[in-house]
Protein backbone atom coordinates (compact mmCIF):
# COMPACT_ATOMS: atom_id res chain seq x y z
CA UNK A 1 0.00 0.00 0.00
CA UNK A 2 1.10 3.53 -0.52
CA UNK A 3 0.54 6.52 1.68
CA UNK A 4 -1.86 9.05 0.29
CA UNK A 5 -1.21 12.74 0.37
CA UNK A 6 -4.02 15.13 -0.41
CA UNK A 7 -1.82 17.22 -2.60
CA UNK A 8 -2.52 20.49 -0.79
CA UNK A 9 0.53 22.13 0.74
CA UNK A 10 0.56 22.23 4.51
CA UNK A 11 3.85 24.04 4.92
CA UNK A 12 5.16 26.54 2.40
CA UNK A 13 8.63 28.04 2.53
CA UNK A 14 9.34 30.98 0.24
CA UNK A 15 12.69 32.65 -0.18
CA UNK A 16 13.80 31.74 3.35
CA UNK A 17 17.21 33.07 4.31
CA UNK A 18 19.03 33.77 7.54
CA UNK A 19 22.14 35.71 8.41
CA UNK A 20 23.55 35.65 11.95
CA UNK A 21 24.52 39.21 12.80
CA UNK A 22 27.65 39.96 14.72
CA UNK A 23 31.23 41.07 14.27
CA UNK A 24 31.53 38.55 11.45
CA UNK A 25 28.06 38.08 9.94
CA UNK A 26 27.45 34.47 8.99
CA UNK A 27 24.98 33.52 6.30
CA UNK A 28 23.56 30.20 7.46
CA UNK A 29 20.72 29.91 4.96
CA UNK A 30 21.00 31.27 1.43
CA UNK A 31 17.60 30.83 -0.15
CA UNK A 32 15.16 28.03 0.44
CA UNK A 33 11.94 27.39 -1.48
CA UNK A 34 9.98 24.23 -0.90
CA UNK A 35 6.62 22.90 0.22
CA UNK A 36 5.52 20.03 2.41
CA UNK A 37 2.24 18.51 1.18
CA UNK A 38 -0.32 17.41 3.73
CA UNK A 39 0.30 13.84 4.85
CA UNK A 40 3.80 13.69 3.37
CA UNK A 41 7.00 12.50 5.00
CA UNK A 42 9.73 14.83 3.80
CA UNK A 43 13.29 14.42 4.92
CA UNK A 44 16.05 16.93 4.60
CA UNK A 45 19.60 15.74 4.36
CA UNK A 46 22.80 17.68 3.91
CA UNK A 47 26.49 17.84 4.75
CA UNK A 48 27.39 18.73 8.31
CA UNK A 49 27.20 22.45 8.97
CA UNK A 50 24.52 23.06 6.38
CA UNK A 51 22.33 25.15 8.64
CA UNK A 52 19.76 22.42 9.29
CA UNK A 53 19.11 23.45 12.87
CA UNK A 54 18.86 27.12 11.90
CA UNK A 55 16.36 26.19 9.23
CA UNK A 56 14.21 24.18 11.65
CA UNK A 57 14.23 26.98 14.20
CA UNK A 58 13.02 29.37 11.51
CA UNK A 59 10.37 26.95 10.25
CA UNK A 60 9.03 26.32 13.73
CA UNK A 61 8.82 30.00 14.61
CA UNK A 62 11.41 29.75 17.41
CA UNK A 63 13.58 32.16 15.45
CA UNK A 64 12.74 34.97 13.04
CA UNK A 65 14.46 34.50 9.67
CA UNK A 66 16.24 37.44 8.07
CA UNK A 67 14.36 37.04 4.80
CA UNK A 68 11.51 35.10 3.33
CA UNK A 69 8.32 33.67 4.66
CA UNK A 70 7.06 30.44 6.20
CA UNK A 71 3.36 29.66 5.95
CA UNK A 72 1.54 26.88 7.78
CA UNK A 73 -1.93 26.12 6.44
CA UNK A 74 -1.75 29.42 4.58
CA UNK A 75 -1.02 31.46 7.72
CA UNK A 76 2.37 33.19 8.03
CA UNK A 77 4.40 31.72 10.91
CA UNK A 78 5.40 34.38 13.41
CA UNK A 79 5.47 32.58 16.77
CA UNK A 80 5.34 28.82 17.20
CA UNK A 81 1.96 27.82 15.68
CA UNK A 82 -0.46 25.60 17.57
CA UNK A 83 -0.49 23.02 14.78
CA UNK A 84 3.22 22.42 14.90
CA UNK A 85 5.39 20.37 17.23
CA UNK A 86 9.13 19.95 17.26
CA UNK A 87 11.12 16.96 18.52
CA UNK A 88 14.65 17.96 19.48
CA UNK A 89 17.78 15.92 19.11
CA UNK A 90 18.72 16.37 22.75
CA UNK A 91 15.85 14.51 24.41
CA UNK A 92 17.50 14.51 27.84
CA UNK A 93 17.37 18.30 28.01
CA UNK A 94 13.98 18.59 26.38
CA UNK A 95 12.04 16.30 28.70
CA UNK A 96 11.30 17.71 32.15
CA UNK A 97 13.23 15.60 34.67
CA UNK A 98 10.97 16.74 37.52
CA UNK A 99 7.91 15.16 35.90
CA UNK A 100 7.13 11.53 35.29
CA UNK A 101 6.76 10.24 31.76
CA UNK A 102 2.99 10.60 31.96
CA UNK A 103 3.42 13.98 33.65
CA UNK A 104 5.62 15.21 30.81
CA UNK A 105 2.91 14.33 28.33
CA UNK A 106 0.05 15.64 30.48
CA UNK A 107 1.75 19.02 30.85
CA UNK A 108 1.58 19.86 27.13
CA UNK A 109 -2.13 19.05 26.88
CA UNK A 110 -4.62 21.92 27.05
CA UNK A 111 -5.80 22.74 30.57
CA UNK A 112 -9.48 22.42 29.71
CA UNK A 113 -9.23 18.87 28.38
CA UNK A 114 -11.62 16.56 30.29
CA UNK A 115 -9.86 14.21 32.69
CA UNK A 116 -10.90 11.01 30.95
CA UNK A 117 -9.76 12.23 27.56
CA UNK A 118 -6.51 13.45 29.03
CA UNK A 119 -5.76 10.00 30.43
CA UNK A 120 -6.84 8.34 27.18
CA UNK A 121 -4.56 10.54 25.10
CA UNK A 122 -1.58 9.92 27.34
CA UNK A 123 -2.15 6.17 27.18
CA UNK A 124 -2.72 6.18 23.43
CA UNK A 125 0.47 8.06 22.67
CA UNK A 126 2.52 5.96 25.10
CA UNK A 127 1.12 2.79 23.54
CA UNK A 128 1.97 4.12 20.09
CA UNK A 129 5.65 4.38 21.02
CA UNK A 130 5.63 1.06 22.89
CA UNK A 131 5.95 2.55 26.36
CA UNK A 132 2.47 1.78 27.66
CA UNK A 133 3.81 0.63 31.03
CA UNK A 134 6.33 3.39 31.66
CA UNK A 135 3.99 6.26 32.54
CA UNK A 136 4.90 6.37 36.22
CA UNK A 137 8.65 6.36 35.63
CA UNK A 138 10.86 9.41 35.42
CA UNK A 139 12.66 10.14 32.12
CA UNK A 140 16.07 9.73 33.74
CA UNK A 141 15.16 6.19 34.74
CA UNK A 142 14.88 5.26 31.05
CA UNK A 143 17.50 4.54 28.37
CA UNK A 144 18.28 7.15 25.70
CA UNK A 145 16.14 5.49 23.05
CA UNK A 146 13.22 5.24 25.44
CA UNK A 147 13.58 8.89 26.40
CA UNK A 148 13.35 9.90 22.75
CA UNK A 149 10.23 7.71 22.49
CA UNK A 150 8.74 9.70 25.36
CA UNK A 151 9.56 12.95 23.55
CA UNK A 152 7.83 11.57 20.44
CA UNK A 153 4.82 10.44 22.48
CA UNK A 154 4.60 13.91 24.00
CA UNK A 155 4.52 15.46 20.53
CA UNK A 156 1.90 12.94 19.36
CA UNK A 157 -0.38 13.64 22.31
CA UNK A 158 -0.25 17.32 21.44
CA UNK A 159 -1.91 16.42 18.10
CA UNK A 160 -0.04 18.76 15.77
CA UNK A 161 -0.83 18.85 12.04
CA UNK A 162 2.89 18.75 11.31
CA UNK A 163 5.76 17.27 13.25
CA UNK A 164 9.27 18.65 12.77
CA UNK A 165 12.14 16.47 13.89
CA UNK A 166 15.68 17.74 14.34
CA UNK A 167 18.09 14.81 13.94
CA UNK A 168 16.06 12.93 16.53
CA UNK A 169 17.99 9.67 16.36
CA UNK A 170 21.50 11.09 16.13
CA UNK A 171 22.47 10.14 19.66
CA UNK A 172 21.14 6.60 19.96
CA UNK A 173 22.85 3.35 18.95
CA UNK A 174 22.28 1.72 15.54
CA UNK A 175 19.93 -0.97 16.80
CA UNK A 176 17.71 1.52 18.62
CA UNK A 177 17.87 3.81 15.63
CA UNK A 178 16.41 1.17 13.32
CA UNK A 179 13.63 0.51 15.84
CA UNK A 180 12.83 4.19 16.11
CA UNK A 181 12.76 4.59 12.34
CA UNK A 182 10.16 1.86 12.04
CA UNK A 183 8.32 3.42 14.95
CA UNK A 184 8.09 6.70 13.01
CA UNK A 185 6.65 4.91 9.97
CA UNK A 186 4.06 3.17 12.15
CA UNK A 187 3.18 6.35 14.03
CA UNK A 188 2.80 8.27 10.80
CA UNK A 189 0.37 5.67 9.51
CA UNK A 190 -1.60 5.54 12.77
CA UNK A 191 -1.91 9.30 13.23
CA UNK A 192 -1.86 10.36 9.57
CA UNK A 193 0.65 13.02 10.43
CA UNK A 194 2.74 15.22 8.18
CA UNK A 195 6.41 14.94 9.09
CA UNK A 196 9.46 17.01 8.21
CA UNK A 197 12.51 15.06 9.26
CA UNK A 198 16.00 16.54 9.34
CA UNK A 199 18.93 14.15 9.43
CA UNK A 200 22.53 13.81 8.32
CA UNK A 201 22.08 10.08 7.67
CA UNK A 202 21.49 9.44 3.94
CA UNK A 203 20.04 5.93 4.38
CA UNK A 204 17.66 7.13 7.03
CA UNK A 205 16.44 10.04 4.92
CA UNK A 206 15.57 7.75 2.01
CA UNK A 207 14.22 4.87 4.08
CA UNK A 208 11.66 7.04 5.86
CA UNK A 209 10.51 9.57 3.29
CA UNK A 210 8.32 10.18 0.26
CA UNK A 211 10.54 13.05 -0.70
CA UNK A 212 14.15 13.88 0.10
CA UNK A 213 15.54 17.41 -0.09
CA UNK A 214 19.31 17.60 -0.39
CA UNK A 215 20.82 20.77 1.03
CA UNK A 216 24.08 22.45 0.15
CA UNK A 217 26.63 23.71 2.63
CA UNK A 218 25.98 27.10 4.27
CA UNK A 219 24.62 29.40 2.96
CA UNK A 220 22.26 26.55 2.26
CA UNK A 221 20.08 26.12 -0.79
CA UNK A 222 18.27 23.06 -2.08
CA UNK A 223 20.52 21.12 -4.43
CA UNK A 224 17.94 18.59 -5.46
CA UNK A 225 14.49 17.38 -4.54
CA UNK A 226 13.95 13.65 -5.01
CA UNK A 227 10.64 11.84 -4.95
CA UNK A 228 11.02 8.44 -3.32
CA UNK A 229 8.80 5.78 -4.84
CA UNK A 230 9.88 2.87 -2.69
CA UNK A 231 6.96 0.59 -1.81
CA UNK A 232 5.27 0.52 1.62
CA UNK A 233 5.40 -1.14 4.08
CA UNK A 234 9.10 -0.52 4.30
CA UNK A 235 11.40 -3.05 5.87
CA UNK A 236 14.81 -2.50 7.42
CA UNK A 237 16.32 -5.37 5.43
CA UNK A 238 14.40 -5.84 2.19
CA UNK A 239 13.75 -2.14 1.43
CA UNK A 240 17.42 -1.35 1.85
CA UNK A 241 18.45 -4.04 -0.64
CA UNK A 242 16.09 -2.84 -3.40
CA UNK A 243 17.88 -1.65 -6.49
CA UNK A 244 16.04 1.68 -6.37
CA UNK A 245 17.13 2.25 -2.79
CA UNK A 246 20.75 1.55 -3.59
CA UNK A 247 20.65 3.91 -6.57
CA UNK A 248 19.00 6.66 -4.60
CA UNK A 249 21.51 6.30 -1.82
CA UNK A 250 24.44 6.52 -4.22
CA UNK A 251 22.91 9.51 -5.92
CA UNK A 252 22.34 11.42 -2.68
CA UNK A 253 25.74 10.44 -1.34
CA UNK A 254 27.37 11.79 -4.48
CA UNK A 255 25.46 15.07 -4.22
CA UNK A 256 26.50 15.49 -0.61
CA UNK A 257 30.11 14.58 -1.30
CA UNK A 258 30.23 17.13 -4.09
CA UNK A 259 28.84 19.68 -1.68
CA UNK A 260 31.35 19.06 1.05
CA UNK A 261 34.26 18.93 -1.43
CA UNK A 262 33.33 22.34 -2.78
CA UNK A 263 36.04 24.91 -2.22
CA UNK A 264 38.51 22.28 -1.09
CA UNK A 265 41.62 21.53 -3.15
CA UNK A 266 41.41 18.31 -5.14
CA UNK A 267 43.29 15.36 -3.62
CA UNK B 1 24.12 19.69 93.68
CA UNK B 2 22.89 16.71 95.67
CA UNK B 3 19.98 15.93 93.38
CA UNK B 4 22.29 16.07 90.39
CA UNK B 5 24.09 12.91 91.49
CA UNK B 6 21.59 10.49 90.03
CA UNK B 7 20.98 12.54 86.93
CA UNK B 8 23.77 11.32 84.67
CA UNK B 9 22.37 7.83 84.98
CA UNK B 10 18.87 9.05 84.19
CA UNK B 11 20.16 11.08 81.31
CA UNK B 12 22.01 8.10 79.95
CA UNK B 13 19.15 5.67 80.15
CA UNK B 14 16.58 8.08 78.84
CA UNK B 15 18.65 8.85 75.75
CA UNK B 16 19.26 5.14 75.27
CA UNK B 17 15.64 4.12 75.39
CA UNK B 18 14.33 7.03 73.38
CA UNK B 19 16.91 6.96 70.64
CA UNK B 20 17.54 3.28 70.16
CA UNK B 21 13.98 2.02 70.31
CA UNK B 22 12.95 3.40 66.93
CA UNK B 23 15.71 2.20 64.61
CA UNK B 24 15.90 -1.25 66.23
CA UNK B 25 12.43 -2.12 64.92
CA UNK B 26 13.21 -1.96 61.19
CA UNK B 27 16.44 -3.82 61.98
CA UNK B 28 14.53 -6.98 62.58
CA UNK B 29 12.81 -6.75 59.23
CA UNK B 30 15.67 -5.72 56.96
CA UNK B 31 18.67 -6.94 58.88
CA UNK B 32 21.64 -6.01 56.64
CA UNK B 33 20.58 -2.48 55.80
CA UNK B 34 18.98 -2.00 59.19
CA UNK B 35 22.00 -3.01 61.20
CA UNK B 36 24.18 -0.60 59.26
CA UNK B 37 21.75 2.16 59.93
CA UNK B 38 21.66 1.17 63.58
CA UNK B 39 25.44 1.32 63.63
CA UNK B 40 25.48 4.81 62.09
CA UNK B 41 22.86 5.87 64.55
CA UNK B 42 24.78 4.45 67.52
CA UNK B 43 28.00 6.15 66.43
CA UNK B 44 26.30 9.49 65.95
CA UNK B 45 24.41 9.54 69.21
CA UNK B 46 27.16 7.71 71.06
CA UNK B 47 29.56 10.57 70.28
CA UNK B 48 27.02 13.11 71.49
CA UNK B 49 26.48 11.09 74.65
CA UNK B 50 30.24 10.85 75.26
CA UNK B 51 30.68 14.61 74.90
CA UNK B 52 27.74 15.10 77.25
CA UNK B 53 29.35 12.84 79.83
CA UNK B 54 32.71 14.58 79.61
CA UNK B 55 31.02 17.96 79.91
CA UNK B 56 29.01 16.70 82.90
CA UNK B 57 32.13 15.45 84.62
CA UNK B 58 34.12 18.60 83.90
CA UNK B 59 31.28 20.85 85.04
CA UNK B 60 30.93 18.93 88.28
CA UNK B 61 34.64 19.03 89.00
CA UNK B 62 34.90 22.73 88.16
CA UNK B 63 31.76 23.56 90.15
CA UNK B 64 31.52 26.94 88.44
CA UNK B 65 28.39 29.08 88.74
CA UNK B 66 28.50 29.99 85.05
CA UNK B 67 28.90 26.45 83.79
CA UNK B 68 26.32 24.19 85.42
CA UNK B 69 26.37 20.45 84.59
CA UNK B 70 24.26 19.52 81.53
CA UNK B 71 22.06 17.23 83.59
CA UNK B 72 20.77 20.22 85.48
CA UNK B 73 20.29 22.17 82.27
CA UNK B 74 18.23 19.35 80.77
CA UNK B 75 16.23 19.03 83.96
CA UNK B 76 15.51 22.76 83.97
CA UNK B 77 14.71 22.62 80.26
CA UNK B 78 11.89 20.15 80.90
CA UNK B 79 10.78 22.02 84.00
CA UNK B 80 10.48 25.30 82.13
CA UNK B 81 8.68 24.12 79.02
CA UNK B 82 7.54 20.52 79.28
CA UNK B 83 6.10 20.14 82.76
CA UNK B 84 2.59 21.42 82.01
CA UNK B 85 -0.71 19.63 82.52
CA UNK B 86 -1.71 16.78 80.16
CA UNK B 87 -4.49 18.97 78.72
CA UNK B 88 -1.88 21.13 76.99
CA UNK B 89 0.24 18.15 75.93
CA UNK B 90 2.54 18.83 78.94
CA UNK B 91 3.58 22.17 77.54
CA UNK B 92 3.89 24.94 80.08
CA UNK B 93 2.43 28.40 79.84
CA UNK B 94 5.85 29.74 79.03
CA UNK B 95 5.72 27.88 75.72
CA UNK B 96 2.76 30.03 74.68
CA UNK B 97 4.19 33.28 76.01
CA UNK B 98 7.81 32.84 74.96
CA UNK B 99 8.44 30.07 72.46
CA UNK B 100 5.40 30.51 70.24
CA UNK B 101 5.94 34.24 69.59
CA UNK B 102 9.59 33.53 68.81
CA UNK B 103 8.70 30.68 66.52
CA UNK B 104 6.02 32.63 64.70
CA UNK B 105 8.23 35.65 64.06
CA UNK B 106 11.04 33.36 62.97
CA UNK B 107 8.85 31.45 60.52
CA UNK B 108 6.93 34.57 59.49
CA UNK B 109 10.06 36.54 58.67
CA UNK B 110 11.61 33.57 56.93
CA UNK B 111 8.49 32.76 54.89
CA UNK B 112 8.07 36.38 53.81
CA UNK B 113 11.73 36.46 52.79
CA UNK B 114 11.33 33.24 50.79
CA UNK B 115 8.25 34.48 48.91
CA UNK B 116 9.61 37.94 48.13
CA UNK B 117 13.12 36.64 47.64
CA UNK B 118 12.03 34.12 45.02
CA UNK B 119 9.91 36.72 43.21
CA UNK B 120 12.72 39.27 43.23
CA UNK B 121 15.26 36.64 42.22
CA UNK B 122 13.14 35.48 39.30
CA UNK B 123 12.60 39.06 38.13
CA UNK B 124 16.31 39.82 38.29
CA UNK B 125 17.42 36.50 36.85
CA UNK B 126 14.97 36.42 33.95
CA UNK B 127 15.05 40.06 32.93
CA UNK B 128 18.28 41.67 31.86
CA UNK B 129 16.89 45.16 32.38
CA UNK B 130 15.78 44.55 35.96
CA UNK B 131 19.02 42.69 36.62
CA UNK B 132 21.23 45.51 35.39
CA UNK B 133 19.38 48.06 37.51
CA UNK B 134 18.83 46.14 40.69
CA UNK B 135 21.77 43.77 41.05
CA UNK B 136 24.41 46.36 42.08
CA UNK B 137 21.97 47.77 44.64
CA UNK B 138 21.37 44.31 46.04
CA UNK B 139 25.05 43.58 46.40
CA UNK B 140 25.46 46.83 48.30
CA UNK B 141 22.46 46.42 50.58
CA UNK B 142 23.23 42.84 51.47
CA UNK B 143 26.72 43.84 52.54
CA UNK B 144 25.24 45.83 55.43
CA UNK B 145 25.22 43.70 58.59
CA UNK B 146 21.49 43.55 59.47
CA UNK B 147 21.95 44.20 63.22
CA UNK B 148 23.36 47.60 62.26
CA UNK B 149 19.91 48.46 60.99
CA UNK B 150 18.16 47.73 64.29
CA UNK B 151 18.13 51.44 65.28
CA UNK B 152 16.59 52.31 61.91
CA UNK B 153 13.92 49.66 62.33
CA UNK B 154 13.26 50.95 65.90
CA UNK B 155 12.45 54.35 64.47
CA UNK B 156 10.38 53.03 61.59
CA UNK B 157 8.58 50.11 63.19
CA UNK B 158 8.77 50.48 66.96
CA UNK B 159 9.99 47.95 69.51
CA UNK B 160 7.61 45.09 68.95
CA UNK B 161 6.82 42.30 66.60
CA UNK B 162 6.78 44.24 63.31
CA UNK B 163 10.33 45.39 63.88
CA UNK B 164 11.47 41.84 64.59
CA UNK B 165 9.74 40.13 61.70
CA UNK B 166 10.99 42.82 59.32
CA UNK B 167 14.52 42.56 60.65
CA UNK B 168 14.52 38.77 60.19
CA UNK B 169 13.01 39.02 56.71
CA UNK B 170 15.47 41.71 55.70
CA UNK B 171 18.45 39.72 56.90
CA UNK B 172 17.51 36.41 55.32
CA UNK B 173 16.10 37.53 51.99
CA UNK B 174 19.56 37.86 50.38
CA UNK B 175 20.62 34.21 50.27
CA UNK B 176 17.19 33.42 48.80
CA UNK B 177 17.45 36.19 46.18
CA UNK B 178 21.00 35.35 45.13
CA UNK B 179 20.35 31.62 44.91
CA UNK B 180 17.15 32.18 42.96
CA UNK B 181 18.98 34.43 40.48
CA UNK B 182 21.60 31.75 40.06
CA UNK B 183 18.92 29.07 39.71
CA UNK B 184 16.75 30.80 37.11
CA UNK B 185 19.77 31.79 35.06
CA UNK B 186 20.75 28.15 34.73
CA UNK B 187 17.39 27.06 33.29
CA UNK B 188 18.00 24.91 30.20
CA UNK B 189 17.34 26.88 27.01
CA UNK B 190 15.97 23.70 25.47
CA UNK B 191 13.36 23.43 28.24
CA UNK B 192 12.22 26.97 27.45
CA UNK B 193 12.17 26.19 23.72
CA UNK B 194 10.11 23.10 24.50
CA UNK B 195 7.72 25.34 26.39
CA UNK B 196 7.45 27.63 23.39
CA UNK B 197 6.83 24.74 21.01
CA UNK B 198 3.95 23.54 23.16
CA UNK B 199 2.64 27.07 23.65
CA UNK B 200 3.03 27.34 27.42
CA UNK B 201 1.53 30.51 28.87
CA UNK B 202 3.52 32.45 31.47
CA UNK B 203 1.98 30.48 34.31
CA UNK B 204 3.00 27.14 32.83
CA UNK B 205 6.42 28.51 32.01
CA UNK B 206 6.95 29.85 35.51
CA UNK B 207 5.52 26.98 37.57
CA UNK B 208 6.36 24.24 35.07
CA UNK B 209 9.87 25.15 33.95
CA UNK B 210 11.54 28.08 35.72
CA UNK B 211 10.59 27.26 39.30
CA UNK B 212 11.30 23.50 39.17
CA UNK B 213 14.62 24.10 37.36
CA UNK B 214 15.68 26.58 40.02
CA UNK B 215 14.27 24.65 42.97
CA UNK B 216 17.49 22.86 44.01
CA UNK B 217 19.28 26.22 44.22
CA UNK B 218 16.31 27.90 45.88
CA UNK B 219 16.22 25.23 48.56
CA UNK B 220 19.91 25.73 49.23
CA UNK B 221 19.17 29.42 49.75
CA UNK B 222 16.22 28.64 51.99
CA UNK B 223 18.40 26.50 54.23
CA UNK B 224 21.02 29.22 54.65
CA UNK B 225 18.20 31.69 55.24
CA UNK B 226 16.73 29.51 57.98
CA UNK B 227 19.93 29.36 59.98
CA UNK B 228 20.42 33.13 59.65
CA UNK B 229 16.76 33.64 60.63
CA UNK B 230 17.34 31.94 63.98
CA UNK B 231 20.35 34.17 64.65
CA UNK B 232 18.36 37.28 63.76
CA UNK B 233 15.41 36.16 65.87
CA UNK B 234 17.63 35.91 68.96
CA UNK B 235 19.33 39.23 68.29
CA UNK B 236 16.01 40.99 67.69
CA UNK B 237 14.64 39.62 70.96
CA UNK B 238 17.58 40.87 72.97
CA UNK B 239 16.49 44.42 72.22
CA UNK B 240 13.16 46.19 72.41
CA UNK B 241 10.09 44.91 74.23
CA UNK B 242 11.05 41.92 76.42
CA UNK B 243 9.63 38.64 75.21
CA UNK B 244 10.77 35.57 73.33
CA UNK B 245 13.58 33.07 73.72
CA UNK B 246 16.31 35.64 73.17
CA UNK B 247 14.91 37.68 76.01
CA UNK B 248 14.80 34.63 78.30
CA UNK B 249 18.49 34.04 77.71
CA UNK B 250 19.48 37.64 78.22
CA UNK B 251 17.20 38.10 81.23
CA UNK B 252 18.49 34.94 82.88
CA UNK B 253 22.08 35.98 82.37
CA UNK B 254 21.43 39.45 83.83
CA UNK B 255 19.87 37.94 86.97
CA UNK B 256 22.47 35.22 87.36
CA UNK B 257 20.03 32.39 86.59
CA UNK B 258 22.70 30.50 84.68
CA UNK B 259 20.78 27.23 84.40
CA UNK B 260 17.87 29.07 82.79
CA UNK B 261 20.23 30.77 80.39
CA UNK B 262 21.74 27.47 79.32
CA UNK B 263 18.29 25.90 79.04
CA UNK B 264 17.37 28.68 76.60
CA UNK B 265 20.52 28.05 74.59
CA UNK B 266 19.70 24.33 74.52
CA UNK B 267 16.19 25.16 73.30
CA UNK B 268 17.61 27.24 70.45
CA UNK B 269 19.89 24.43 69.43
CA UNK B 270 17.05 21.92 69.37
CA UNK B 271 14.80 24.35 67.52
CA UNK B 272 17.37 24.95 64.82
CA UNK B 273 18.07 21.26 64.47
CA UNK B 274 14.41 20.28 64.18
CA UNK B 275 13.50 23.06 61.72
CA UNK B 276 16.46 22.22 59.53
CA UNK B 277 15.59 18.53 59.61
CA UNK B 278 12.02 19.29 58.51
CA UNK B 279 13.21 21.53 55.67
CA UNK B 280 15.74 18.94 54.54
CA UNK B 281 13.04 16.27 54.45
CA UNK B 282 10.79 18.49 52.32
CA UNK B 283 13.72 19.38 50.07
CA UNK B 284 14.69 15.75 49.54
CA UNK B 285 11.13 14.93 48.56
CA UNK B 286 10.63 17.81 46.16
CA UNK B 287 14.03 17.73 44.47
CA UNK B 288 14.39 13.95 44.31
CA UNK B 289 14.46 14.21 40.50
CA UNK B 290 17.53 16.41 40.69
CA UNK B 291 19.71 13.80 42.31
CA UNK B 292 18.17 11.04 40.19
CA UNK B 293 18.72 12.82 36.89
CA UNK B 294 22.29 13.74 37.73
CA UNK B 295 23.25 10.22 38.72
CA UNK B 296 21.59 8.92 35.56
CA UNK B 297 20.49 5.38 34.94
CA UNK B 298 21.16 4.61 31.30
Amino acid sequence: MSIQTTGTDLLTIEGLGHVYQGAQPFEAIGKLDFTVPEGAFVSIVGPSGCGKTTMLRCLSGLMKPTRGEVRLEGEPVTGVPRDLALVFQDYSRSLFPWRTVAGNIAYVLPRNLPKAERAARIQESLDAVGLGEAGAKYPWQLSGGMQQRVAIARALAYRPAILLMDEPFASVDAQTRAELEDLMLAVRKQFGMTILFVTHDIDESIYLADRVLVLSKSPSTIVESLDIDLPYPRDQVSTRELEDFVHLRSHVARLIRDQSMKGRPAV
Amino acid sequence: MTTGRTDPVNLGTSVDTVSLATPSRPTRRRSAKGSRRLQDFAVRWGALLAIGLVWELAARLANNLFFPPPSRIVERFFELWFSGPPSTFFLTESVATNILPSLSRLLGGWAAAVVFGVLLGVAIGRSKVVGDFVEPIIHFVRAIPPPALIPVFFILLGFGNEMRVTLIAFAVIWPVVLNTIDGVRSVEQLHLDTGRVFEFDWRKRFFGIVLPSASPKIFAGMRVALSVAIIMMVISEMVGRPDGIGNIILGAQRTYRMVDMWAGILLLGILGYVLNAILSAVETRITRWHRGSREGVS
